[in-house]
């Protein structure tokens, strides 16, 4: 029952009580004495009013202890920062409203609660999101290729360090910043701003683009795709520089390497086919030029034979499957025997060979036929290399302290320009300088660095100036 | 009087060999080594044809052909070309370089002296090959 009817009904019964006392006290005022009767009535009045008054304090004092309570679990839920219920042990009316409060309050709760997993969800996306952008940026960091992001106003707004690198700018001074600004070539600029406005344009297109950079002249394949949204709009365009200026040396290289194996190849075979030809033909009259006839026909076909050896040999090296016999040799004679070959081939350009040799013979333990040839490739290069009426030297210098020997070779040639001497030993390299001078495959150097470093761990180098002549040396160990 | 033929060929055996091939046929034969000194030959001993190589070091067969037809005294002066490198000539430039045949290398010295006394319009029959023999 309400506390408000609870009141209204005690009202009642002290009314209906006054009543009847006073009701009562007027009868007997007019039986007996009036003075008796009235202090009778009014005291019957204050009675009832006190009463009245008590059941009303009574009343008042227990709404107000509920209150209490309800404020006191109030600011203690305030004060945890929790949403809770508040628990009052009444049925009246204020605790019905606590009630009604208290569902109110389990709907919040609960929606908080939904809230709350929404943001945490949310967070969780967040932080995917931030680690896979963290990512996707490392990618594009890691990316060899120079990689430029713009958007729709033509506006830098990502550059890995290679792009960074290649059109010299910081990345952090440049960013939102007009590429026009950036990149100080409108070629380039150009085609990003072309690709851009295309727009109607999904497929991603190449084009070939060259610039310098670091003061050499560097051949790109640009990628150039253009960054669609929902709409069909382009609003930004995403190009990627692949460096491929080594892979058209290369391919140049190799082209170059073949035209010049089929002619080196061709130059002995034409000498042997003539002169067969001439022998079958019965040309060569006297026994003299037959026998001399033999002989070209021989050292050619030795030629040939070393040739297809060398390239053999590379290839082989490279691959790992040469089989290789080490001895101790003396180095000594190995280069006397390759001195001896390459002789003719001096006299022929009136070339003074000298032999520096340390009179002891040291030992190296070595692939006899491998030494000789990278000690003839040397002789043979020096040789060639050097103008008529020239000297080259050759000589051994030991460190014994080391364990090692070093073979020099040192010609008064026409020297290395030093731009070529990075890329002296690489396969298929020639220099450009030096191309008219003298026919090659651009394989001999190369195999010398092969036997010299993979097969015997030795070193090879070489010191050279221009208009001066050559020293090409290679190190081994001494045999123990 | 013989035809004089100049052979030019930075590899020596070849020189040899086509000269003698080429004497035995009853020509007269001049060589050189390369385009330089085969210019100097040329300028003071005018050949009936030049047969050279193609790759040489100094300059190539085609800038040595190209070079004699800058000289009025020798431009008339037909060529063969040896190669070794397969190379193909079209016919605006043989006809910019004088060229008159290409043979590819290795090459037959029997094929080489069919094509010289093409050139020079004489019948096997009346060759000087068979005035010598």
């Amino acid at each position: 029952m309400g506390t408000a009817r609870r009141l209204i009904l005690v009202l009642i019964v002290l009314i209906a009580l006054a009543s009847s006392t006073a009701y009562y006290a007027t009868q007997m005022s007019l039986r007996d004495g009036a003075v008796r009767e009235r202090v009778m009535g009014w005291l019957a009045v204050g009675l009832m009013s006190s009463v009245c008054a008590l059941v009303l304090i009574v009343i008042w004092r227990s709404l107000g202890k509920t209150v209490q309570i309800v404020r006191h679990q109030l600011l203690t839920l305030e004060g945890s920062g929790e949403v809770g219920l508040i628990m009052v042990d009444s049925h009246d009316e204020l605790g019905q409203m606590v009630q009604e409060f208290n569902r109110y309050l389990t709907r919040i709760k609960s929606r908080i609660e939904q809230l709350k997993l929404q943001k945490r969800e949310l967070d969780i996306q967040i932080r995917v999101a931030d680690a896979e952008k963290r990512h996707t940026e490392a990618i594009i960091f890691s990316i060899s290729d120079a990689v430029l992001v713009t958007d729709s106003f033509d506006e830098l707004v990502l550059a890995n360090e290679s792009a960074e690198r290649t059109f010299g700018f910081t990345m952090s001074r440049m960013y939102r910043q007009p590429m026009a600004r950036i990149i100080n070539d409108s070629e380039f600029v150009k085609l990003v701003t072309d690709t851009r406005s295309e727009n109607t344009e999904r497929r991603r297109r190449v084009v070939e683009y060259s610039r310098q950079v670091a003061g050499e002249k560097r051949t790109f394949n640009v990628t150039l795709s253009g960054v669609m949204d929902a709409k069909g709009e382009c609003n930004g365009v995403v190009a990627v520089l692949h460096d491929v200026t080594r892979e058209k040396e290369v391919a140049a290289m190799k082209t170059d390497f073949v035209s010049n194996v089929s002619h080196e190849l061709r130059t002995p075979l034409s000498s042997i086919k003539a002169y067969v030809e001439m022998l079958v033909d019965g040309e060569a009259e006297d026994e003299t030029t037959r026998r001399e006839f033999y002989d070209i026909i021989q050292n050619e076909t030795d030629r040939l034979g070393r040739l297809i050896d060398n390239i053999l040999n590379i290839s082989r090296i490279e691959s790992g499957v040469v089989k290789i016999h080490k001895e101790p040799l003396a180095l000594t004679s190995v280069i006397k025997d390759a001195l001896e070959v390459a002789r003719p081939q001096a006299v022929a350009k009136r070339i003074q060979l000298v032999d520096e040799l340390t009179p002891v013979f040291y030992q190296v333990l070595a692939d006899r036929d491998m030494i000789y040839q990278a000690i003839l490739n040397l002789l043979s290069n020096a040789i060639k290399y050097t103008p008529d009426g020239g000297r080259v030297t050759i000589r051994t210098v030991v460190d014994e302290g080391k364990k090692t020997v070093r073979t020099e070779i040192k010609d008064t040639g026409v020297g290395i320009p030093p731009e070529d001497m990075p890329r002296l030993f690489e396969k298929f390299y020639r220099v450009e300088s030096s191309k008219k001078m003298a026919k090659g495959t651009g394989l001999g150097l190369s195999l010398v660095k092969h036997i010299v470093e993979t097969v015997h761990a030795g070193e090879v180098g070489v010191f050279s100036k221009v208009g001066q002549g050559s020293t090409f040396y290679f190190q081994v160990k001494l045999a123990d | 009087m013989s035809k004089k033929i100049l052979v030019v060929d930075d590899e020596a055996h070849i020189l040899h060999v086509v000269s003698l091939k080429l004497r035995n046929a009853g020509f007269g034969v001049l060589t050189a080594a390369d385009g330089e000194e085969a210019l100097e030959v040329m300028n003071s001993d005018r050949p009936d044809l030049l047969i050279t190589d193609y790759h040489m070091p100094v300059m190539n067969g085609v800038e040595l052909c190209c070079r004699m037809r800058e000289n009025d005294a020798i431009k008339d002066i037909p060529a063969i070309m040896l190669t070794a490198r397969g190379y193909a000539l079209e016919p605006e430039d043989m006809q910019r370089t004088g060229i008159r045949a290409v043979l590819s290398k290795p090459f037959s010295p029997r094929e080489l002296l069919a094509t010289v006394r093409e050139i020079f319009g004489l019948a096997e029959a009346a060759s000087p090959d068979e005035a010598v023999a």
